[in-house]
């Protein structure tokens, strides 16, 4: 005899379930639906990357500085145009040798906790909290600083013990947050987490780790109410839900999706899709032996790279092709010079050290599988054009932080794709850094281009510095040191009625956001 | 009853001590043999190569590695795990605040696993032998060999995008706060008295709990399967049969009882896998659980992170492990009288 199961039986069971199932979905449906109904005075925005700490002070994480610069002030700001600009400080002078910054304070300001904003807490941020215990990034930032004399409230001098020409660009940089001196000494680093206080547009009430951040409009803020009133970060880390996202309404605007989402998005009715260059560097970094000890086959290597190509392969053409390794419209930009792609100069190189196509050169190439955008398929290309002329690269997968254990270690191979991101625009964080023997950066250990960058750091002189780096990109570009490719793009997908103001480095504040 | 499962828990109390010791050595070895540089990531990128030297002598990385094991052991006997080196805070503070998400999620997915496995187990069953049977048994094989991930994706595309039913990113709707308490959410919420929070935690939690559990069940189908198959030609059935019961009856009262052991312990050894699933599935549905902490942490080679969810990871599933052996215990008279 076999068994039967009662269809009307087994059909119950599977009713019931489905049942539920569909009660549960109905009522989500109707949940969601009102979910996902626009506030006008809120915005939404899917982010991909959360804060490591509510201590701004405290890790360098570039992407979450436009989060950090709603709830905290930095002592100067950047127009759209990156020039710097005042913000908490309203005038400020170096002097002629770089040894000092006198700073004026904004009056009247005052943190969210009611406190006002004074010299004192300068004089903390960027002098008292750098001697104490507190493990925070600012210390290798400031390190130069020896004292800030507080001359009032609102008048202070920095005293460095070595030539710091970028002060004033630091101060709008990474980590450069006011905090307030007596909220942290009192609360300690712990209870500032908890609760953090600046003087931001924006309060901080609820934070969900790696999930939700939600802002709310400080309406005393000293530079004007935002327009939105209520701010929230979804923390999405994967690009395919934060495509999903955006496309089914969660959020309101998102970044760094891939390019060829932002074109199937930009047909949506309701969204605008965009592709902007930004200040971030897309280079090879080169070392100076071994396969690439001859002059002939790094400069062969640059001719032989077709970046054209590249942006239209792999950002629709939206990516510049840089002949020096920093952006256009940055102070070290040289306009005028370009660094040819000419695969027939490259095959006449080669040839000049003995290599052709029939007898190739061998270099490794190493390159990241997603750290940025299409990082992976623009190293398989170099590949393919480099093969062209006469060159074999031998192309191996590394993590963003292997990169630097190999550094270390003097065992990074003859080319690494890289890219670097600089929302100063300032030449120092660019070529001051990629090309420092001294920071852990460069693969190139030459002294011909190292010993020039080092020098610069101790010019005091604007003008004469921005000269010295302009001279260097170019010097470094023509001696085969370094083989800038492309200026990277912001991807970003937003609702079509929310507008932002755009800035060069690629910055999305919430505070300059409207509902249209 | 419950006094015959304590020395099984004895028994394996002492097991774990030692399990744990040698995964730990495992887990130490093979993290610092890895080419990546945790002193470097533990400084800002303006870090000169000398302060970076530095910080490795700070960190006890240029000793030999079994004293760098030695005092991380010490550290740890007294409670003491280390901080993390991307937050900057005790790595047991970020483990206890994301432990519970995933713990949540696991649960409510290995038990959609189970009743959707034994559904589809019982389903198998009856259709044996049958013209249905290659068609279901091809649908069973389809779910089997649909990893977790794919599901997720899916379910994402279709009920958050296309029909725009559910939510498919972090724990609660936006304008809503965590309760205090455990850190459960479904349990928090209804202590708390707020039936809102627990359907907004229900509501996230669907997607990527049948994702998970749709990729875990055709396992389970299919052992039920082959173990009902068994059952059933044991004498007792036929003794069954022959008494006058009911083929339902025969199923649900005597059969069924008994093909259901292999079954609860492939369950058991399927949350360990699942458990493990839940990493994915957390980076794709924004879920801010264990996993997510541990993606970062491999990111950012952050060393503390990585060794304390490693050994959370195997708690977990040594505590299931030992829950799926008792529950055995208590549901098999025959084992009690051994």
């Amino acid at each position: 005899m076999t068994f039967e199961l009662e269809r009307r039986t087994l059909l119950r069971m599977l009713g019931l379930g489905a049942g539920g199932l569909g009660a549960a979905g109905a009522g989500t449906l109707a949940g969601c639906l009102a979910a996902f109904a626009q506030e006008k005075d809120a915005v939404t925005i899917g982010w991909p990357v959360d804060v490591p700490a509510w201590d701004p002070n405290q890790r360098f994480t570039p992407e979450v500085q436009v989060i950090y610069k709603l709830v905290f002030d930095q002592p100067l700001g950047q127009n759209p145009k990156l020039d710097l600009v005042p913000n908490l400080v309203t005038k400020w002078e170096l002097a002629k040798d770089a040894l000092s910054l006198t700073v004026e304070l904004r009056d009247g300001v005052k943190f969210h906790n009611g406190d006002p904003m004074t010299a004192e807490d300068f004089r903390y941020t960027f002098f008292e909290r750098l001697q104490g215990p507190d493990k925070i990034d600012t210390k290798n930032s400031w390190r130069k600083v020896s004292d800030i004399e507080v001359q009032s409230p609102t008048k202070a001098v920095m005293k460095f013990s070595s030539p710091a020409p970028t002060a004033p660009q630091w101060l709008a940089f990474l980590g450069s947050y006011v905090v307030p001196k007596k909220y942290m000494t009192q609360a300690g680093v712990d209870g500032f987490n908890q609760k953090p206080i600046g003087t931001g547009p924006y309060k901080l009430v609820d934070y969900q780790l790696n999930a939700r951040i939600v802002l709310e409009r400080n309406d005393d803020y000293w530079g004007g109410r935002a327009p939105i009133k209520r701010v929230t970060f979804e923390i999405i880390k994967d690009p395919s839900a934060r495509v999903a996202a955006i496309q089914s309404g969660q959020v309101d605007l998102t970044t760094n999706v891939p390019v060829r989402e932002v074109g199937r998005l930009q047909h949506e009715p309701n969204l605008a899709g965009e592709i902007n260059p930004i200040t971030r560097v897309i280079l090879l970094q080169c070392r100076n032996d071994q396969g690439f000890a001859d002059d002939n086959v790094r400069l062969a290597a640059h001719h032989a790279i077709n970046k054209d190509a590249l942006s239209k392969a792999f950002y629709a053409g939206a990516a510049v092709p840089l002949s020096v390794p920093v952006t256009p419209g940055t102070p070290g930009y040289l306009p005028d010079f370009r660094f040819a792609y000419d695969p027939a100069l490259a095959k006449q190189l080669l040839a000049k050290s003995g290599f052709g196509p029939d007898k190739p050169a061998t270099i490794g190439f190493a390159s990241t599988n997603g750290q940025f955008p299409s990082d992976y398929d623009i190293a398989r290309a170099i590949v393919q054009m480099w093969k062209e002329v006469g060159i074999n690269a031998d192309l191996q997968t590394i993590e963003y932080s292997k990169y630097f254990e190999l550094n270390r270690g003097d065992k990074l191979p003859e080319a690494t794709l890289y890219s670097w991101d600089n929302a100063t625009g300032d030449p120092e964080i660019y070529t001051g850094y990629l090309l420092n023997p001294k920071l852990p950066f460069s693969a190139w250990k030459g002294m011909d281009v190292g010993a020039k960058v080092l020098d610069l750091f101790n010019i005091a002189d604007y003008q004469t510095r921005i000269a010295g780096y302009k001279d260097i990109n170019k010097y470094a570009v023509e001696h085969g040191a370094t083989i800038p490719l492309l200026q990277s793009v912001q991807t970003l997908v937003r609702k079509k009625n929310l507008s932002y103001e755009k800035y060069g480095n690629g910055w999305v504040l919430a505070n300059t956001m409207k509902w249209g | 009853m419950i006094a015959s499962v304590l020395p099984l828990i004895g028994r394996r109390l002492l097991a774990s001590i030692l399990i744990l010791f040698v995964v730990s050595v495992l887990l130490f070895f093979v993290l610092h043999a890895l080419p990546v540089d945790p002193a470097a990531m533990s400084l800002p990128p303006n870090a000169t190569i000398a302060e970076i030297e530095a910080k490795r002598r700070e960190m006890g990385l240029d000793l030999p590695l079994p004293r760098q094991y030695l005092i991380w052991l010490s550290q740890v006997l007294h409670g003491d795990f280390g901080v993390s080196i991307h937050y900057r805070r005790s790595v047991v503070s970020l483990v206890a605040g994301t432990l519970p998400a995933t713990i949540e999620m696991a649960a409510l997915s290995i038990v959609i696993a189970g009743l959707l496995g034994v559904v589809g187990g019982l389903v198998l069953f009856h259709v044996r032998g049958k013209r249905e049977e290659p068609l279901i048994d091809f649908g069973s094989i389809l779910l089997l060999s649909i990893p977790e991930f794919l599901w997720s994706l899916f379910f994402i595309l279709i009920f958050g995008v296309a029909l725009q039913w559910l939510p498919f990113t972090g724990r609660l709707d936006p304008d809503m706060r965590l309760p205090h308490g455990s850190g459960f959410l479904l349990a928090d919420a209804l202590l708390a008295g707020r039936p809102d929070i627990f359907w907004s935690a229900l509501k996230h939690l669907i997607l990527p709990c049948f994702a998970l559990g749709l990729a875990f069940s055709p396992t389970i189908m299919r052992v039920l399967r082959s173990s009902l198959i068994d059952v059933y030609h044991e004498d007792y059935v036929h003794m069954a049969r022959l008494r006058g019961l009911s083929e339902r009856r025969i199923l649900l009262h005597h059969a069924l009882k008994n093909a259901f052991l292999p079954t609860l312990s492939l369950m058991g050894v399927q949350f360990g896998f699942l458990f493990g699933g839940t990493l994915l599935v957390e980076v794709i549905f924004s879920y801010p659980g264990l996993g997510n902490l541990m993606v970062d942490a491999v990111r950012n080679a952050d060393l503390p992170i990585i060794q304390l969810v490693g050994l959370a990871y195997c708690v977990v599933v040594l505590i299931i492990n030992t829950v799926v052996d008792s529950l055995y215990l208590l549901l098999n008279p025959k084992l009690r009288q051994r």
